[in-house]
C-alpha cells in the first residue's frame, strides 16, 4: 500500500475510532450510568497496601459483598475522620484475607469482619481473595504502573466497565436458549453493581426502584441456593474454621490490633434460608464464644434491625449511610475510640 | 511488561518519540538498550542480572570461539558456553521437573527419598533468549558469521525488547547488521508497523482472551467426562486461543520493530492452512522450527545417514522441541505425536517416491524441519483443502496434551472427544457459537491466505476499506476491555 493511501487510512481510523468511542460514552451517560471501577485483583492489592496505616487513622473491612455495599465509606470517613480500607470480596469467604493479615506482622490495626454465614463458613468460595493476595504478593512494576494508567482512564470513561459494559458482558446477556443441564450465569443487571475507587459497591437508585431488576437478583440468590456450597458446614470442617479464625485473630490481637465481627442485614426469603441453614446459636453465637471477640448482629439493635434490603441481601446507598452511622455508634459502645468524631 | 497493557502504550510512545529525535545513532541504540532492560525489569527486576550475565559471557566467549586457532581450546570454550546457557535453562526451567523424576525413580527402587520442593521462579523469556545467545556461540564456533563488533550491538541483539520475551527467535545475521547503521522507519513502515501492532493486539486481546480462553479453561479444568460436543469445542477453543495468543504476540513484535525501522523474521504463516505436518512446521513458530533444524536436527545427522537415522533424528528433534515448551511429560508426548505424524507423512512421501529436497541443502531462513514445501502442496485444490482439514483435525489431538496438565486430564478429554465417555453438558450456546464462528473463520482465512502475507492483502484494499477494517479492530479492542493477561508462550 502506498504511503499516501496509508496516511488517508490512518486519518479515517482516527476519526472513526474517536467518534465511535465518543458516541458510545455519551450513550451510556445518557442512560444514567456513572463512573464505575472494575473490581480487579490489582484494585484489591492497591487497597491491601494501605493496611499499615496506624489504627487511629484507618479501619480495615473484610468479608463478602455485604460489607462492600453496606459500609458507606464517605459517611464513615466524615464521621470518624478515619480511612475505611475495603478488602471485602464479592461472593467470597473472608478467611484467606484474615489469615493473610494475621500472618503479616506489620498489620496492627483495626479489623471489621463481615459474617455472611453462607460465605464465611464456606471456604470453597475463596477464588477472588486468593487472586487478590497472589497479585499483592507478586505485583510487578509493570502491573503497578498499568494499574495507575488504568485508573486514570477508568475515572474518565463510563463505558470502561468490564463487568457490565464490555463486549463479553453484553454478549453474555444475549437471550440464547441453552441445552438442558447447562449452568449459565449471565451476571447481575448492570445497575446493580457500581463500584467506587475505594471499592465501595452500591446499587443505583434506578435499580432500587425497579421491581423487575430487584426480582432478577432475588432469583439469582435462589439459584445460588441450589448450589451445594450454600449448605451448612458442620462437624470437623466447622471446627477447623473456628480454630483458624481464632488463631488468626489471636495473632492480630497479640500485636495490639482490634477485631470485631459484624453481621449485616438481610431480609425476606434470603434471611429465611440463612436462618434455616445457619441457626444463630450454632454459628454466630459460637463464633463469638470461641474467638472471644465482640460482635454486632444487626438483629440485636433496633436502630439497624429494620433496614430494607431491596434485593434481600444488600442495602442501597441510603440504607448504607444509616447502617454506617449507627455502626460507628455501636463500635464506640464496644469501646472503639475514634480520635476525630462528629 | 506485556504488549497488551496500558503501560506498554505509554512506554512505546516514549520510545518512538526518542527514536525519532535528531540524536546520534549510538545514543539511539543506548536508548533502545535501556528501554529493553526497563521492558524486561518491569516484570521482575532481579532477573535482569541473568540477562546481563548471559550477554556478557556469550559476547566474549563468542569472540574467543571465532578467533581461537586451537581446536581443543575451541571445543572447551563451546562446552563452557553450552553449559552456561543450557545449565541456566535447566536450573530455572527443568530443576523441579528433573528432581521430581529423580524422586519417582529412586522411590521405585525402594529409596524413600522426599526432598523439599524447590521454589524456583521461571525468568520470563529464558527459553527464547537462551536460544538466541546459543545460536550465536554455535555460529561463532562454526564460523558461520562474523563476531559482533561491539558489546552494545550484541547486547541489543540479545535484548531488543520486541523479540526478547517470546521471540521471534532471531539469528545474528538477521538482526545485528541492522544495528550497524542508522535505522529509521519510513512513513509507510511506521504505519504498517502500527497496523501490525493493532492486528496482534486484536488477535490476543479480543479473539484469544475475550472470546476463547475461558471456554478452553472451563473444558480443560473440568477434569471429568464431557459430551463429545463440549470436549471438541474446548479443544477447538484452545486451538484458536494458542494461535491467536502466540501469533498475536509475534505480530505485535514484528509491528513494534517495524515502527522503529527494524525487520524481524516471520514467525507464523497461516499454520491451520497447512497441507500435512511438514507444512505445518513451516508455518507454526517458524523461527523455532528453523532453529531446531539448524542446531539440533542437522547436527544429529539430519537425513544424511540413511532412512533409519533420519526417522530417529526427526523424533529426537520433536521430543526435545516438545520439552522446550515446558517441564512436563505431556509436552514431550505432544512433541512425540508430532514426530509420529511426521514419520507417517515421510513414509508416505518416501513410498510414493515423492521426495522433498534434502534437508541439508535447504537454506535456513524460513522453512521448517522437513525443508521446502513440494510444489503440489502449494496449490489451493479441493484435495489439498481436505488434507488441510485432516491435518487440522490431527493437530487438535496434539493440543490436548499440550494444554492438559496431567495425562489423566488429557486421556479423559480424548475419551470424551471420541465418544468413549459421556457427561453433563457444560458449554453455553453462546460459547458454542463463539468457537464455531471464530474457528471456522480462522481455518478458512488460513486456507485462503496460505500463500500470501497480511500486508500484501492489505495493500490490495482501497484506502477507506483498509481504514475501516483497522478502525473496527481498534474499536472492538477497546470494547473488549481485556488487558494485561500474560501471553501463553511467556511461560515457555
Amino acid at each position: 500500500m502506498r504511503s499516501q493511501s496509508l496516511m488517508k487510512s490512518t486519518i479515517l481510523l482516527v476519526v472513526v475510532v474517536a467518534s465511535t468511542v465518543l458516541c458510545w460514552e455519551l450513550y451510556w451517560r445518557s442512560h444514567g450510568y456513572e463512573i464505575s471501577y472494575d473490581d480487579t485483583p490489582s484494585m484489591w492489592a492497591d487497597k491491601r497496601k494501605r493496611v499499615y496505616e496506624p489504627s487511629e487513622s484507618s479501619t480495615v473491612f473484610i468479608g463478602g459483598s455485604r460489607i462492600k455495599y453496606d459500609i458507606d465509606i464517605n459517611t464513615w470517613q466524615q464521621i470518624t475522620g478515619q480511612h475505611a480500607i475495603q478488602l471485602g470480596c464479592v461472593g467470597s469467604t473472608p478467611l484467606p484475607v484474615l489469615v493473610n493479615l494475621a500472618d503479616d506482622s506489620k498489620f496492627k490495626g483495626r479489623l471489621v469482619i463481615d459474617v455472611t454465614e453462607t460465605l464465611f463458613f464456606s471456604p470453597s468460595d475463596a477464588q477472588r481473595p486468593k487472586e487478590g493476595i497472589k497479585y499483592y504478593d507478586e505485583e510487578t512494576p509493570a502491573q503497578w504502573a498499568s494499574f495507575h494508567v488504568n485508573h486514570l482512564l477508568e475515572s474518565q470513561f463510563v463505558f470502561l466497565d468490564k463487568e457490565s459494559l464490555s463486549l463479553g458482558a453484553i454478549l453474555d446477556h444475549l437471550p440464547l436458549q441453552n441445552r438442558p443441564g447447562v449452568f449459565h450465569f449471565a451476571g447481575f443487571p448492570p445497575e446493580f453493581e457500581r463500584m467506587s475507587f475505594e471499592r465501595q459497591q452500591n446499587m443505583t437508585n434506578r435499580f432500587s426502584a425497579d421491581t423487575a431488576q430487584r426480582n432478577t437478583v432475588i432469583k439469582i440468590w435462589k439459584m445460588f441456593d441450589s448450589d451445594t456450597s450454600f449448605r451448612p458446614t458442620n462437624g470437623k470442617k466447622l471446627d477447623s474454621i473456628f480454630n483458624l479464625v481464632k488463631t488468626s485473630i489471636d495473632k492480630i490481637k497479640a500485636r495490639g490490633g482490634d477485631v470485631i465481627f459484624v453481621r449485616p442485614p438481610s431480609t425476606g426469603s434470603y434471611l429465611a434460608r440463612e436462618n434455616k441453614y445457619y441457626p444463630r446459636a450454632l454459628y454466630w453465637d459460637k463464633l463469638l464464644q470461641i474467638t472471644g471477640c465482640p460482635g454486632i448482629h444487626y438483629q440485636d439493635y433496633p436502630s439497624i434491625s429494620n433496614l430494607n434490603c431491596p434485593e434481600e441481601s444488600h442495602l442501597d446507598l441510603a440504607g448504607a449511610k444509616i447502617f454506617t452511622t449507627h455502626l460507628i455508634d455501636l463500635l464506640k459502645e464496644k469501646g472503639w475510640v475514634f480520635s476525630y468524631s462528629k | 511488561m506485556v504488549f497488551n497493557s496500558y503501560i506498554f502504550i505509554v512506554f512505546f510512545a516514549v520510545i518512538l518519540a526518542l527514536h525519532y529525535l535528531p540524536l546520534h545513532w549510538n545514543v539511539k541504540k543506548v536508548n533502545l538498550l535501556l528501554a529493553s532492560y526497563i521492558f524486561y525489569a518491569a516484570w521482575n527486576p532481579p532477573f535482569i542480572l541473568l540477562l546481563w550475565m548471559s550477554t556478557v559471557i556469550d559476547y566474549f566467549v563468542g569472540r574467543a570461539l571465532y578467533t581461537q586457532p586451537d581446536g581443543y581450546k575451541k571445543k572447551l570454550l563451546l562446552v563452557v558456553s553450552l553449559i552456561g546457557n543450557l545449565g541456566m535453562l535447566c536450573f530455572f526451567k527443568y530443576g523441579g521437573f528433573l528432581l521430581d523424576n529423580f524422586v519417582t525413580i529412586v522411590n521405585v527402587f525402594g529409596w524413600d527419598f522426599h526432598p523439599a520442593k524447590p521454589d524456583i521462579i521461571l525468568p520470563a523469556g529464558i527459553s527464547f533468549y537462551t536460544f538466541t545467545t546459543l545460536c550465536y556461540t554455535i555460529d561463532m564456533y562454526e564460523k558461520k558469521s562474523e563476531p559482533v563488533k561491539s558489546l552494545l550491538d550484541f547486547s541489543l541483539f540479545v535484548t531488543f525488547f520486541p523479540h526478547l520475551v517470546a521471540g521471534p527467535i532471531v539469528r545474528p545475521p538477521q538482526l545485528v547488521p541492522q544495528f550497524e547503521s542508522e535505522r529509521k522507519a519510513t512513513q509507510q513502515q511506521l504505519l504498517e508497523g502500527l497496523f501490525l501492532v493493532s492486528l496482534g493486539l486484536f488477535m490476543k486481546v479480543v479473539l484469544a482472551d475475550s472470546m476463547l480462553s475461558s471456554i478452553a479453561n472451563d473444558v480443560f479444568s473440568s477434569g471429568g467426562s464431557l459430551p463429545a460436543l463440549d470436549a471438541w469445542m474446548g479443544v477447538l477453543a484452545f486451538s484458536g486461543q494458542i494461535f491467536f495468543d502466540f501469533a498475536g504476540y509475534s505480530t505485535c513484535a514484528i509491528g513494534v520493530a517495524a515502527s522503529l525501522g527494524f525487520v524481524l523474521p516471520q514467525n507464523f504463516l497461516y499454520p491451520y492452512g497447512a497441507v500435512g505436518f511438514s507444512d505445518f512446521w513451516r508455518r507454526w513458530h517458524i523461527t523455532l522450527s528453523a532453529w531446531l533444524r539448524d542446531y539440533l536436527y542437522i547436527p544429529l545427522g539430519g537425513n544424511r545417514q540413511g532412512k533409519f537415522r533420519t526417522y530417529v533424528n526427526l523424533m529426537v528433534t520433536m521430543l526435545l522441541g516438545g520439552l522446550w515448551h515446558g517441564a512436563n511429560w505431556t509436552f514431550v508426548v505432544w512433541g512425540g505425536l508430532h514426530g509420529f505424524y511426521l514419520w507417517v507423512e515421510k513414509a508416505i512421501v518416501d513410498f510414493r517416491k515423492d521426495r522433498v529436497p534434502s534437508i541439508a541443502s535447504v537454506p535456513s531462513a524460513e522453512v521448517g524441519v522437513l525443508g521446502a514445501q513440494p510444489e503440489q502442496f502449494k496449490l489451493k485444490t479441493v484435495r489439498n483443502f481436505f488434507i488441510a482439514l485432516f491435518t487440522f483435525f490431527l493437530i487438535n489431538v496434539t493440543w490436548v496434551f499440550f494444554r492438559a496438565t496431567t495425562f489423566t486430564q488429557a486421556w479423559n478429554l480424548l475419551k470424551s472427544m471420541f465418544g468413549l465417555a459421556s457427561g453433563s453438558p457444560m458449554l453455553t450456546t453462546l460459547a458454542i457459537i463463539k468457537v464455531s464462528v471464530i474457528v471456522s473463520l480462522m481455518v478458512i482465512t488460513h486456507w485462503l491466505m496460505r500463500n500470501t502475507k497480511v500486508l500484501d492483502v492489505a495493500a490490495k484494499l482501497s484506502w477507506w476499506s483498509f481504514g475501516l477494517v483497522w478502525a473496527f479492530m481498534i474499536i472492538v479492542l477497546i470494547w473488549s476491555q481485556e488487558s494485561s493477561s500474560s501471553f501463553i508462550y511467556f511461560q515457555f
